[in-house]
């Protein structure tokens, strides 16, 4: 085939052009090479995470929309409608915030059938308050001392992720908080031991003394943390007494089986800073669900109206529970396969599926896939003025040798066999530049996207601390896993109160800096395919535009315009 | 029977007209010089045979068929010859890659080509380092002798030469124009545009063109 051939002495008459283009795609290459690797990277350290991860979630009620929904109704037709107390309709709208949107036990365990799940707990809380001869741990009495303020900034790092495992450790208490109720303790009952993953081999809790309740169990055992047996001076198999909040008459007696401790964090600043004792870690009670669903059916049977004495509204004394329900899934394609069935389950959209798992993985790679978009644009703007610049040097070169081109033609090649010389020549010094330029760029990869990481790190930590000091002292608000979207979106508030942070790997939550600082690979042949798929494009652009030249020439004006 | 044709050609650059009404016939085996002031329109009519232009009006049958309805492509690079005025070569290739390449272009096989390209460009009086030399380092005579040569590589049947001889000294003329009658001599066609009497004495026919009066 003498076209090669001619393209290949063609290349080596005309050195300089070529190392020109050569030194241009090879620039263009190994940037789009870096690029291209570091969006792999981020697709694989996605999917090397996810990869045998089992995934929790939860349902909640997603308030925000519920909010869009009341909204317009509330100016419908150009006129309001009838509302009481200045226009708003307080109890509509309390009833759309309030309880009244949880999701039943029965409708739970009725998603639960669902094929994606794998296995499905609850907990129950509820607030109860003490007796005499049994009080919450409490620090009101402590002084803020300077000491302690330092130390609360030195722990203050720890906070992004203890909140997920507080969350985990104490589901309910925010709705407690919201409903005013003040209580002495969270009492949390477990569906199943399975669900109590903090006292699991990862987990940060472990009984020191006596043993845990018995599964399942209908009778009134519970286990209690040391700090609150050392306070009441509590022993293995004593009994404590818990009472309604809202009727002292009403108690229950509860056996101590066990004592644990946590390795948790200083739970003494939590409270303080959520000002309510039954927050406190050390507050919160373990005992079986089973036995909670005894006192809640008591206490409804007991139940009685009451008037408060300051804003004179009317409440029931029967206890409240706080439902949460855990799925578990044994991979993320079986939790993103739920959503579908639980909808066909009849689970309305007013709900949303959520995972602090996927949540607080898709945090740790915030950076990562921050960059990967980052690279993408980058990607497209190299691509794009690699492009424009390898068209406008064919055109020099085509019209540099346009009196080629003539005397080709007027010999009798054929115009097509000449510009496929040209493409091949281009095709050539391209293909060339561009292995080249992988070969540099797969090189490079690894410790440039390391490099920029460690860029884009500090930035999105100098972005937490400017919020950090927005909000005081509240790092990792918004990144907080269990709150999906922060704290804006209180449909997230659900996911802090499942059982815990079950199955996320070490390494994700052991630390504050949760986030993925490195990669190890990125060229694979993904990467190979898409920088020939480049090297196509390239040509075919440059290329296309020589086409078009040689095509237009007319070998015989070209030869007598010569000069 | 004649190879090539001509049936009344008209010919004009814009409002120029060049060539009028030009009847024609050139057959095998015959050397032809066609004669005429400079800008009478040799060079355009030369185009106008080598399929490079096209007559606005009238014929050009190559073995009795209108050049316009064969493949140009192959007329160019197989059957005609042309050995350009202002030679044509590439210029940064040698003189011995501008011929091989008009071989490769004619689709030339079975043959060593560089053996042959060599042969012929010895044959027009290059050496072979000269034959080796990029056509842009040859003097005028050389790169016309180069262009001679090109057209002979790929034996075609007819020879389209514009003054193939005009910058050669009398003893190259002689030589090449001896090439030119071998050629015709076995059968070939050989069409040249000369100034020189003595050129046009070897031919066996001439054909003047009369400068185009302003009518
Ligand atoms: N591309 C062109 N555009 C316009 N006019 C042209 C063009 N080429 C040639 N001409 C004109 O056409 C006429 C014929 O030109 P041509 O080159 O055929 O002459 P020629 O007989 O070969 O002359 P010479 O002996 O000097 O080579 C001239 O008057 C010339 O000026
Ligand atoms: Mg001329």
């Amino acid at each position: 085939m003498y076209i090669l051939k001619n393209s290949f002495k063609s290349i080596g008459r005309s050195k300089g052009r070529n190392v020109l283009i050569g030194i241009i795609v090879l620039a263009i290459s190994v940037s789009a090479c870096i690029g291209l690797s570091i969006r792999q990277a981020a697709q694989n350290a996605k999917e090397s995470a996810l990869e045998g991860m089992s995934i929790t979630a939860t349902i909640s009620y997603d308030r925000q929309s519920a909010m869009k929904d009341f909204q317009p109704s509330m100016g419908e037709g150009g006129k309001r409608p009838e509302m009481p107390e200045g226009g708003f309709d307080r109890s509509e709208f309390s009833k759309m915030m309030g309880n009244d949107n949880s999701l039943s036990l029965e409708e739970y365990e009725k998603y639960a059938e669902a094929d994606s799940v794998g296995a499905f707990y609850y907990t129950t809380t509820l607030s109860l308050n003490g007796s005499d001869n049994f009080l919450p741990v409490s620090d009101e009495t402590e002084d803020e001392t300077e000491e302690d303020s330092v130390e609360s900034e030195e722990n203050s790092q720890d906070f992004g992720f203890e909140m997920g495992g507080f969350g985990g450790k104490m589901p309910g208490p925010m709705g407690n908080m919201m409903f005013g109720s003040m209580s002495d303790f969270s009492v949390v009952g477990y569906s199943t031991h399975a669900a109590m993953s903090n006292f699991s081999a990862e987990g940060n809790s472990t009984i020191t003394e006596g043993v845990m309740f018995t599964d399942e169990t209908e009778d009134f055992e519970c286990v209690i943390s040391e700090e609150l047996a050392i306070y009441n001076d509590i022993n293995v198999g004593d009994t404590v007494i818990f009472t309604n909040p809202n009727n002292e008459e009403e108690s229950y007696e509860f056996t101590v089986t066990g004592i644990y401790t946590s390795t948790e964090g200083n739970t003494t600043d939590f409270s303080a800073m959520m000002g309510a004792t039954s927050l406190d870690p050390a507050n919160s009670i373990y005992t079986s669900s089973n036995a909670l669903a005894v006192i809640i059916a008591n206490s409804e049977e007991n139940s009685s109206t009451m008037t408060d004495e300051d804003t004179g509204r009317e409440y029931e004394t029967a206890l409240t529970s706080t439902l949460s329900a855990t799925y578990v899934f044994k991979d993320v394609e079986s939790y993103e396969k739920f959503e579908d069935e639980a909808r066909e389950l009849g689970l309305s959209e007013e709900y949303t599926i959520s995972s602090s798992d996927v949540a607080a993985y898709e945090n740790s790679i915030t950076p990562l896939t921050t960059l990967s978009k980052i690279a993408g644009y980058f990607l497209l703007v190299i691509l794009g003025i690699g492009a424009i610049v390898l068209v406008v040097l064919n055109i020099f070169n085509v019209r540099e040798r346009k009196y080629e081109i003539g005397v080709l033609t007027a010999m009798g090649m054929k115009k097509g066999k000449v510009a496929t010389q040209f493409l091949c020549e281009i095709f050539a010094v391209t293909l060339s530049a561009v292995l080249i330029g992988a070969i540099i760029g797969g090189v490079c990869a690894v410790p440039v996207t390391n490099a920029l990481l460690d860029s884009q790190l500090a930035q999105t930590k100098a972005n937490e601390e400017q919020v950090q000091e927005n909000f005081g002292g509240m790092p990792n608000m918004g990144n907080m896993p269990g709150m999906p979207g922060g704290m804006g979106g209180m449909g997230g508030m659900g996911g802090m109160s499942k059982p815990d942070n079950i199955d996320i790997p070490e390494g994700f939550m052991g630390e504050a800096q949760n986030y993925i600082t490195e990669i190890d690979s990125a060229m694979n042949l993904t990467v190979v395919i898409q920088m020939l798929g480049i090297a196509v494009l390239l040509t075919l652009s440059a290329g296309a535009v020589s086409m078009l030249f040689v095509m237009r020439y007319d070998p015989l004006k070209i030869l007598a315009n010569r000069d | 029977m004649s190879i090539l044709t001509l049936e009344n050609i008209n010919f004009s650059y814009g409002k120029t007209k060049v060539l009028k009404d030009i009847s024609y016939e050139f057959e095998n085996g015959k050397m032809y010089c066609i004669v005429g002031k400079s800008g009478a329109g040799k060079t355009t009519l030369l185009s106008l045979l080598s399929g490079l232009a096209k007559p606005h009006s009238g014929k050009i049958l190559y073995k009795g068929e209108d050049i316009k309805n064969t493949d140009k492509y192959k007329y160019r690079s197989k059957y005609i010859g042309v050995i350009f005025q202002s030679f044509n070569l590439i210029t940064k290739y040698t003189a011995l890659e501008n011929v091989m390449l008009s071989m490769d272009i004619a689709g030339v096989k079975g043959i060593n080509k560089k053996k042959k390209a060599m042969e012929l460009l010895l044959s027009v009086g290059l050496d072979e380092d000269e034959a080796n030399r990029r056509v842009l380092k040859l003097s005028g005579g050389q790169m016309q002798r180069v262009a001679i040569a090109r057209a002979l590589s790929y034996d075609p049947e007819i020879i389209l030469a514009d003054e193939p001889t005009g910058n050669l000294d009398t003893e190259t003329q002689n030589e090449i124009m001896e090439i030119f009658n071998s050629l015709a001599e076995q059968g070939k066609c050989v069409i040249l545009v000369s100034h020189s009497p003595d050129v046009a004495k070897m031919c066996d026919e001439c054909y003047e063109l009369k400068r185009n009066s302003k009518k």
